[in-house]
């Protein structure tokens, strides 16, 4: 783009015109036209836009005021500047919480993408049938409740459930799945992995769709075998669709409220207290301190998730394919 | 142009209609129709489903006995009732009436969130609350709710048929924790368990208060709430207790339900059980066939000591927010419901198995002449042997019961040990006590 005004543009001049001139210019058709087609784009984003203001921006602002108060719902709102913040920071639950989200996400994360890159190159050899048949199958999970997710896992880890039953073929368990600090949190950890292979799984098959066969013919050619295949072209090719699924992936799993709080209630001793469901945990507390700790927790979470975020964006960083 | 100022005009109301729309923002329920009756919100926590038709059968009675008062009863299921109220307080459109349990008062009265009965009801309706009751609803000096009925949180029931196959007496039944171990011991054979009891740090908290007590004659805070107290070396045999019986495979390792739910020793899958009073209701409606084989006796004590209290005296009461713009409405009806004929609360207790347990002399007057209820088997135990020594319910945070809790929970499944599980508990207190400034609080009577 070089670096013509819109004066430049329109009479071959620079500066210097009358003023009658400038008048006549803005009234010309092509300026008339930008204007319009720049009215007809803030009509239509306006909705969202206002939306946006009042069920986000607007109560994130006055959350953020809101959490410089002790608030009361009886005697009025006790300022008490950022002594929630050192009361939050302070909190050793506060951090372990932290630490059970990161672990939740660290077990879901890696190892749902992974089945899911499987399935997906597996789905992808298929015939045209067979595939179809195999992607309603792997989509199923996505479209069941997170609560029967867990009650049907719940009945699945009771000791006399299926995975105690199979156990026992091996003369070991019963294990209490869901009630030693141990095992909890993986326990939980296979329902949210099932749950998000379905999506996952789909998106991958449409960004190993697009990758052209032409280089896997070369490839094969050249004598490469499937993993080759895999780690020299699958997954630099699938690089930012792997880096969309794991920031969304890890976002959403460390912020897991369904499955822990239906599952364990977040024990045993905590190991499954995820960030947001030991909000929820103090926000039932349903006093003044409960409602202005748990509102600075989530303030903070969000700040917290945020940094996440960017830090994975650093970490890997994001390029356009070359072709693709 | 004045066509385009109109369509402005005619965009934003549509903007600002669908966002209060959208936000809820109404006209509030309530307050006064133009018929000149005055409606009152009623929220009830859904208990049992005997309850629930009880309190619908009366409310409607009371609407119709009467057309200056219209109660608009509502049901919140227990686990959605914490958020719902504090959404409903903070909109300004909370119930006029609710239902709170004894432990919440103290904090309720501190927040400002209760207005003192003594204002709208007659002076004889609270001088009908047993006396230790009555200290259990009044801070300095004013009824700020007004009790329905005491539950003993803890009491021991054992399966008569197990008990004797297991060759052990049901008419001797243990007296100390280390009968109780031995009994379990003994009882435990193949899926079915000896014993279940609270084994999860939210159950652990409160199920635990009346074991608090007979452990060490206290609780894990003193008494002017201004220091943890829970490194007590006693608390040590309560936590090695629970240890015991959990590692000892002695109770279910993944319980169904929590502690209050008696349905897995009402289906037979454990042959001793720690339950509160309200048990029974539950094996009468849904298990009539066990209680034929059921027995009960006071829990354990820590050195078979059975005067020692081994159960907390919880318990539900009607409240009438500060905020209520019809106080006096809304006291008529608590009135009517807890505080007027006595045949009300009877038949709530003749509805509820016996189970629970009366707060007012004239309703045990009523139940006097109730066959039924004097021919109640479990009732004469546990109110002689539970109830006479039972205490009421702490009125600390719930962050404080909670520490202890988890530090029980931490020393059954091994993720500490006794000593370091009351260390964390202890430092967990004191900052509860620090950051929530409890020291000093504690209500007085």
């Amino acid at each position: 783009m070089s670096a013509i005004t819109p004066t430049e543009t329109i009479t071959g001049q620079v500066a210097g015109v009358s003023p009658g001139l400038r008048r006549r210019r803005a009234q010309s058709p092509r300026v008339a036209k930008h204007l319009r087609s720049n009215r007809t784009a803030y009509l239509m984003i306006a909705p969202m836009v206002i939306l946006l203001s009042i069920f986000v921006i607007w109560p994130l602002i006055y959350a953020v005021y809101l959490s410089f108060f002790k608030i009361s719902f009886y005697k009025g709102s006790e300022f008490v500047g950022l002594q929630y913040y050192m009361f939050v920071l302070q909190d050793p639950k506060f951090w372990n919480s932290l630490v059970v989200g990161i672990e939740f996400a660290a077990m879901v994360v890696p190892a749902g993408m992974v089945i899911s890159l499987l399935l997906a190159s597996f789905i992808k050899v298929l015939s045209k049938r067979m595939a179809s048949f195999m992607k309603v199958t792997v989509y199923v999970p996505a479209v069941i409740s997170t609560v029967v997710a867990s009650v049907l896992f719940l009945f699945m880890y009771q000791d006399q459930g299926v995975i105690n039953w199979f156990l026992s073929l091996l003369n070991a368990g019963p294990v209490a799945w869901l009630n030693n600090p141990g095992t909890a949190l993986p326990a939980i950890a296979v329902p949210a992995i099932w749950l998000g292979l379905g999506i996952t799984t789909l998106i991958m098959l449409a960004g190993l769709l697009d990758i052209p066969d032409s280089y896997y013919e070369s490839a094969e050619l050249d004598g490469a075998g499937f993993f080759k295949r895999t780690f020299y072209i699958t997954i630099p090719l699938l690089k930012n669709i792997l880096l969309y699924l794991f920031v969304t992936g890890f976002t959403a799993a460390i912020q897991m409220l369904d499955l822990p709080l239906v599952m364990t209630n977040g024990g045993p001793v905590n190991a499954t207290t995820t960030p947001n469901l030991f909000i929820f945990n103090n926000f039932r507390g349903a006093t003044p301190y409960a409602t202005s700790f748990s509102l600075t927790t989530a303030l903070l979470l969000f700040v917290v998730l945020g940094l996440i975020s960017v830090l994975v964006f650093r970490l890997i960083n994001s390029d356009k394919a070359v072709d693709g | 142009m004045h066509k385009r100022r109109n369509r402005a005009a005619a965009f934003a109301a549509a903007v600002v209609s669908t966002a209060l729309v959208l936000t809820g923002c109404s006209t509030g329920g309530g307050g006064d129709t133009a018929s000149g009756t005055t409606t009152v919100t009623f929220w009830q926590q859904k208990f049992e489903d005997y309850q629930g038709v009880w309190f619908k059968k009366y409310v409607d009675a009371f609407n119709k006995s009467q057309d200056k008062v219209h109660v608009d009863y509502q049901v919140i299921p227990a686990d959605t009732w914490a958020q719902k109220l504090q959404a409903a307080q903070a909109a300004g459109k909370q119930p006029d009436i609710a239902t709170t349990n004894y432990g919440n008062i103290a904090a309720g009265v501190v927040n400002g969130q209760f207005a003192a009965l003594d204002d709208y009801m007659p002076a004889e309706s609270f001088s009908d609350i047993k006396e230790n009751v009555s200290s259990f609803v009044t801070i300095d000096g004013k009824h700020y709710a007004y009790p329905m009925l005491v539950e003993p949180s803890t009491v021991l029931y054992y399966n008569t048929d197990l008990v004797t196959a297991a060759g052990l007496d049901p008419n001797s039944p243990p007296t100390s924790w280390a009968d109780l171990i031995d009994w379990s011991t003994k009882l435990t054979s193949g899926d079915v368990k000896g014993m279940t009891i609270a084994s999860t740090a939210p159950d652990l908290g409160w199920s635990s208060w009346g074991l608090q007590y007979n452990a060490c004659g206290h609780l894990p805070i003193n008494d002017d709430w201004s220091k943890a107290d829970a490194t007590d070396p006693c608390f040590d045999k309560l936590l090695d207790f629970y240890k015991t019986l959990y590692q000892g495979n002695l109770i279910p390792q993944q319980p169904k339900v929590g502690y209050a739910d008696g349905s897995p020793y009402g289906a037979g899958e454990v042959a001793m059980m720690a339950g509160g009073s309200w048990v029974i209701g539950q094996l009468k409606n849904d298990y009539p066939d066990m209680l034929a084989k059921t027995m009960v006796a006071p829990f354990p004590s820590i050195d078979g000591d059975q005067t020692k209290p081994t159960a907390t005296l919880g318990g539900w009461t009607l409240t009438l927010d500060s905020k209520s713009k019809n106080p006096q409405a809304a006291a008529d009806f608590i009135q009517y419901l807890l505080a007027g004929d006595p045949a009300i609360m009877a038949d709530f207790f003749k509805a509820a198995g016996y189970s629970k347990y009366t707060v007012r002399t004239s309703v045990d007057e009523a139940l006097a002449s109730d066959p039924d209820a004097s021919a109640d088997p479990f009732m004469q135990t546990i109110s002689e042997k539970v109830v006479a020594y039972g205490k009421q319910e702490p009125g600390y945070p719930w962050d404080v019961a909670l520490a202890f809790g988890t530090a029980i929970e931490s020393a059954m499944k091994g993720t500490d040990t006794v000593e370091g599980s009351l260390a964390t508990a202890d430092a967990a207190i004191n900052d509860v006590i620090t950051k929530q400034g409890l020291a000093g609080t504690a209500p007085k009577k």
